[in-house]
């Protein structure tokens, strides 16, 4: 894994709860929440479950506006692009005005080698249905940040009613657009109650626990 | 179609679509704004009507008029917007044009917050505007729900010549979950709209959209007319499902998101022993009062759970044909109920956990 993983993808694509995972479980420096698009679900929710992880939370600059849905957020995000000793993952916003939150930061990046620029897909949202789809999802965060996308996630799911075909399916897809792109799937995301999938799937298999949305949703 | 993960927001847009909306007017509020997004860059896709209005008082002023000219029309916004619209909303029925709004509940008065909230229940149920008249509104806790319901709504609107509230809180909106956008839905038997403002090319008896009676005997008379319509939806048209409810000895009352919080409630307290039921209404406006003398025998108690300081309790109150005792337990703000504070409450009532 590299120093910085940016996590991008549609609303919906599970870039949240991704990042959040991923943070934990691999014991990441610094969360950054760039989402300005969504107004509730974001990462910045769970501030304690993330500090009791020694995980660092940059989030917008007035604490407690977790009701808050202007477009601002700290410039404490910059950190992880000029401190070479801080892990970083960024969870961006999912439109295009969402990922351009980022570029800010992006003239302070010393060593592009350092960065992951990962897309994560479902492809059961609309909007990712198909590779021509991703391809254009894809080109546009590309257009948008000026980075090249280095990786793919799987995270085809439909909450409570995800099949092992489902995410099969979902992965026969992505290699399609990891063929075209020259980019691999770098993570398979299989939920706590799947664990019993015995299908070899690409990449990393990325356990997840929903941490922000509660059961009963 | 096989199912499909949407937002809420997108998925209410999308059925819209599906149910021939023709024209939607609207202005931007969080937390409803992915839903005229979506429509922004779907309807052209259609060749229908997309305005982002200037105010969401011009926004329901256009409805008035797209629906006089008879159009299928859609307007959305969340709760300080919804009070907006309230004028153009009383003039819609005044007029008896149909037209579909979406309410998506934020927490309130005035700007509130942007945190779910069901307290626009009373605007919504008693009619937020001036004069006698009624929305028949409805309340889905999930999005497969509110997707067949939109669908149904059209019809309802135009078979009642009267507008159709959508009340759904901010977690409806924001929830993600898998849809059916094509299942199939009740048709309502509609008559042709003679009734418009077309043009009259044809030259028949001229067709006139209005709310204004000056003569007492004539705004009487139409009031009556009006109010025959919202007897029927309140005879034939209430919703409601029972959950849960054989042998129940407590029955939750909740409905939207907070149904759902309740569902995982009562799986808790049949691990305790405690038989709990849920009336879940539907349609808030007509309120389900005859869901309570369906109530079976053994129910004790009613506890009305709400995001709201109170307000669908009014509605149990004076449904209680039994008079059961009612409890209350609410949270507002913003702030949604937890499954372990419903349990509680539940378990303060009935005495505590029960074992055989």
């Amino acid at each position: 894994m590299k120093r910085i993983t940016i996590i991008s993808g549609h609303y919906g694509s599970g870039k949240s709860e991704i990042s959040v995972n991923l943070a934990i479980q691999k014991k990441i420096d610094y969360l950054v929440d760039l989402d300005i698009i969504n107004p509730y679900f974001r990462s910045r929710s769970l501030d304690k479950l993330l500090e009791e992880n020694n995980i660092h939370l940059v989030e917008s600059t007035i604490k407690g506006m977790t009701g808050s849905d202007l477009p601002y957020i700290s410039g404490e995000g910059v950190v992880p692009f000029v401190n070479s000793n801080i892990s970083a993952i960024y969870d961006l916003g999912g439109t295009e005005n969402g990922v351009r939150v980022l570029i800010q930061f992006l003239d302070r990046l010393k060593d592009i080698n350092e960065i992951d620029f990962l897309c994560s897909v479902n492809i059961f949202r609309p909007e990712t249905s198909d590779a021509k789809k991703i391809l254009q999802t894809i080109s546009m965060y590309e257009a948008v940040t000026q980075l090249k996308v280095t990786g793919l996630i799987n995270n085809t799911n439909l909450i409570g009613e995800t099949t092992e075909e489902g995410i099969i399916e979902g992965e026969r897809i992505l290699l399609e657009v990891s063929k075209k792109l020259k980019i691999p799937i770098v993570y398979t995301v299989i939920e706590e109650n799947s664990k019993n999938y015995k299908y070899k799937f690409l990449g990393e298999r990325l356990e997840l626990t929903r941490y922000i949305a509660k059961r009963w949703l | 179609m096989s199912k499909v993960l949407m937002k809420g927001n997108e998925a209410m847009a999308l059925a819209a679509i599906k149910a021939g909306c023709e024209a939607f007017y609207g202005y931007p509020i969080t937390p409803q704004n992915e839903l005229p997004e979506y429509l922004s860059k779907h309807m052209p896709l259609y060749n229908r009507v997309f305005v982002q209005a200037e105010s969401e008082i011009a926004a329901i002023n256009m409805v008035y008029g797209a629906a006089g000219a008879g159009a299928r029309v859609l307007t959305s916004s969340s709760s300080p917007g919804i009070a907006l619209k309230q004028e153009g909303i009383s003039y819609m029925a005044g007029s008896e044009l149909p037209g579909v709004i979406i309410n998506v509940m934020r927490g309130g008065p005035g700007l509130g917050g942007i945190q779910p909230s069901q307290a626009d229940y009373k605007q919504i149920t008693r009619g937020g505007g001036n004069g006698d008249y009624y929305l028949y509104s409805l309340a889905p806790e999930t999005l497969q729900e509110a997707v067949d319901l939109i669908k149904e709504s059209f019809d309802i609107a135009d078979y009642f010549r009267n507008p159709v509230m959508i009340a759904v809180d901010g977690l409806i909106g924001q929830m993600m979950e898998p849809v059916d956008l094509d299942r199939e839905v009740p048709k309502w038997d509609l008559k042709p709209k003679t009734w418009i403002a077309d043009g009259n090319t044809k030259n028949r008896k001229k067709n006139v959209i209005n709310s204004l009676y000056l003569d007492p005997q004539d705004l009487e008379d139409h009031n009556m007319k009006l109010k025959e319509k919202y007897d029927e939806m309140r005879a034939n048209h209430q919703r409601y499902e029972f959950i849960n409810m054989e042998n129940a000895e407590i029955v939750i009352i909740a409905y939207g998101s907070v149904s759902r919080i309740a569902r995982s409630a009562i799986e808790i307290l049949s691990e305790k022993g405690i038989k709990c039921g849920i009336l879940r209404p539907i349609t808030i406006f007509p309120y389900p009062k005859k869901a309570f003398s369906k109530l079976p025998l053994t129910v004790k108690n009613l506890l009305v759970v709400e995001m709201s300081t109170g307000q669908m309790l009014d509605d149990v109150i004076i449904s209680n044909e039994r008079g059961l005792p009612i409890s209350f337990f609410g949270r507002v703000g913003g702030i949604v109920p937890e499954v372990e504070e419903i349990v509680e409450k539940v378990l303060e009532i009935v005495g505590g956990e029960k074992h055989e």
